[in-house]
């Protein structure tokens, strides 16, 4: 939502499951775009509270609210108040962990999701900034901002040169209007990651063809939480 | 058209070039931004307004009680009290209904967030009140009662462009107070109010909760909240009832809600939804640390 867009529908909402938005609608987005990031069946899970959430996690049902995410459970969904008993009968195991102080530069509401499934994991790190709207700012050690109001494509890759201006052809070529591109890597001709926020859905022959390319290791579509 | 504005004064010029009502103009702005069209963007407020309904029938019907054991029930109390000192039907049901769906919320059920989850019982609880008490032929579908939550609406976008909806940054003014000041605008326009009439109101009522703490025991959407969510309905009644006898805010709503930020600005932190001052700070608040672990 940009600066000056602020709509009715964006007061009068969202619909969620109480008390809070930002301990329960805000955790519970987080969770639920970290299992979206992550393409394989989940075997374990780990969530890890910071700060506010650490402190008062269980009054505000932030447990159930990161449980429910994981499952696939959005904000307004009422399966959210017994997402526990729904990961038992899954078998998903989740741990709940509660770290009172985290690193100085964590948001003071932030929440870590690391899954593991299929030999793989991940580990992404949220923040719940207010009124259930997040911030995705770290995935799989790369530094990230995404707030799942458009649709992004996470494209890791080799630092090589033209890989931004390719995968912007791919997406111009099909017709998709960017609306930002940012390049985070870790040091130069080393891993990068190129996330690209686009306005509607990709379909998953764009996502496979943007994993064909020859720099390109890994490839994680992350719809928008309006879709 | 020009969908840009961040006070009362530039929305009221904006819905006036547009040539629409004053809901309409703000519903096709909602449709531009996010590719909807009009009749979706009503069908999504008529479907809000009936989750809004959900959550105070069940407030009111069932006892809700917390997972801290704070809130027992309190909306059911109400609803079966006989010994109010103002016996009037409107007045009785917008404050239960506050109550209850705000108590909702603490325990956990579903809800919609206006402009917070813990001021969410403040514009419903009042508006739906109205209808019950006094305009039965009103619901989620006819347009009067659309355009009565998007007035409110409208005050929430104001504050939001010049001040703030989060407690963690103004307090509770910004949440219960601004509700307060959205279900003030949404009653004057169920009242045939118009838009300047019910920005007004929203001023009174807003005026009236400056530098409300946010001092939530244990840190929890719960104390106060949840009563507060009555009080500001009752505030929000007050307002109008000035505004229906022709009294008018000194301070305009614009110059209020510059106020309401630099209150905020000058909050301490301990007071900033932090759990860290005031209520939370007290013996019997500190009680319930210990109990929700």
């Amino acid at each position: 939502m940009a600066e000056g867009s602020v709509g009715i529908l964006d007061i009068f909402g969202p619909v969620m499951i109480g008390p809070s938005s930002s301990h329960t609608a805000g955790v519970a987005r987080i969770a639920f775009l970290a299992r979206k990031l992550f393409p394989y069946p989940v075997e374990k899970a780990r969530v890890t509270f910071y700060g506010s959430l650490a402190r008062t996690y269980r009054g505000h049902g932030s447990d159930k609210a990161a449980v429910a995410g994981l499952l696939g459970i959005l904000p307004d969904d009422e399966r959210l108040s017994y997402s526990l008993e729904l990961a038992r009968k899954e078998g998903l195991p989740v741990e709940i962990v509660p770290e009172y102080e985290g690193p100085e530069r964590y948001h003071p509401n932030t929440a870590v999701v690391e899954l593991w499934g299929g030999g793989k994991y991940s580990r992404v790190r949220g923040a719940s900034i207010g009124g259930g709207k997040i911030r995705l700012q770290s995935v799989n050690g790369f530094e990230a901002d995404l707030d799942g109001s458009l649709e992004a494509i996470l494209v890791l890759h080799h630092d090589e040169v033209g890989v931004i201006a390719i995968v912007s052809h791919i997406l111009a070529a099909s017709r998709f209007n960017i609306a930002s591109v940012v390049s985070h890597r870790k040091d130069k001709g080393d891993e990068a990651l190129l996330v690209v926020e686009v306005d509607g859905a990709v379909p998953a022959s764009i996502v496979a063809q943007l994993r064909d390319l020859p720099p390109v290791r890994e490839v994680v579509y992350v719809p928008s939480l309006r879709s | 058209m020009n969908w840009k504005f961040s006070t009362a004064d530039e929305l009221l010029a904006r819905v006036s070039e547009s040539g629409l009502g004053f809901a309409d103009y703000l519903v096709a702005r909602d449709a531009f931004y996010s590719g909807r069209t009009v009749d979706e963007v009503r069908a999504e407020v008529a479907h809000r307004i009936r989750v809004s309904r959900a959550a105070l029938d069940r407030g009111t019907a069932e006892p809700q009680v917390s997972f801290s054991g704070m809130t027992r029930g309190g909306a059911v109390l109400l609803g079966a009290s006989t010994g109010w000192p103002v016996d009037d039907e409107f007045f009785r049901m917008a404050l239960t209904y506050a109550l209850a769906i705000n108590e909702v919320n603490a325990c956990g059920g579903r809800i919609i967030a206006f402009p917070t989850a813990g001021s969410c019982g403040i514009v419903p609880g009042v508006l739906w009140a109205w209808r019950d008490a006094r305009a039965s032929d009103l619901g989620p579908e006819s347009i009067a009662f659309q355009d009565a939550f998007i007035m409110a609406s409208a005050v929430g976008i104001l504050i939001a462009a010049r001040a703030t909806l989060a407690g963690a940054a103004g307090g509770c003014q910004a949440e219960c107070g601004a509700a307060g000041a959205m279900a003030a605008a949404g009653l004057a326009t169920l009242l045939g109010a118009d838009a300047a009439t019910a920005l007004d109101a929203a001023a009174l009522s807003l005026k009236n909760s400056l530098g409300l703490a946010c001092d939530p025991v244990a840190g929890l959407v719960e104390v106060p909240c949840t009563k507060r969510n009555a009080f500001l309905a009752a505030n929000a009644i007050t307002a109008v009832s000035l505004s229906r006898a022709g009294i008018r805010s000194v301070i305009p709503f614009d110059e209020v809600v510059g106020a309401m930020k630099s209150i905020g600005d000058a909050m301490p932190a301990s007071v900033r939804e932090s759990a860290e001052g005031g209520l939370a700070k007290t013996a019997t608040g500190m009680s319930f640390w210990e109990k929700i672990r």
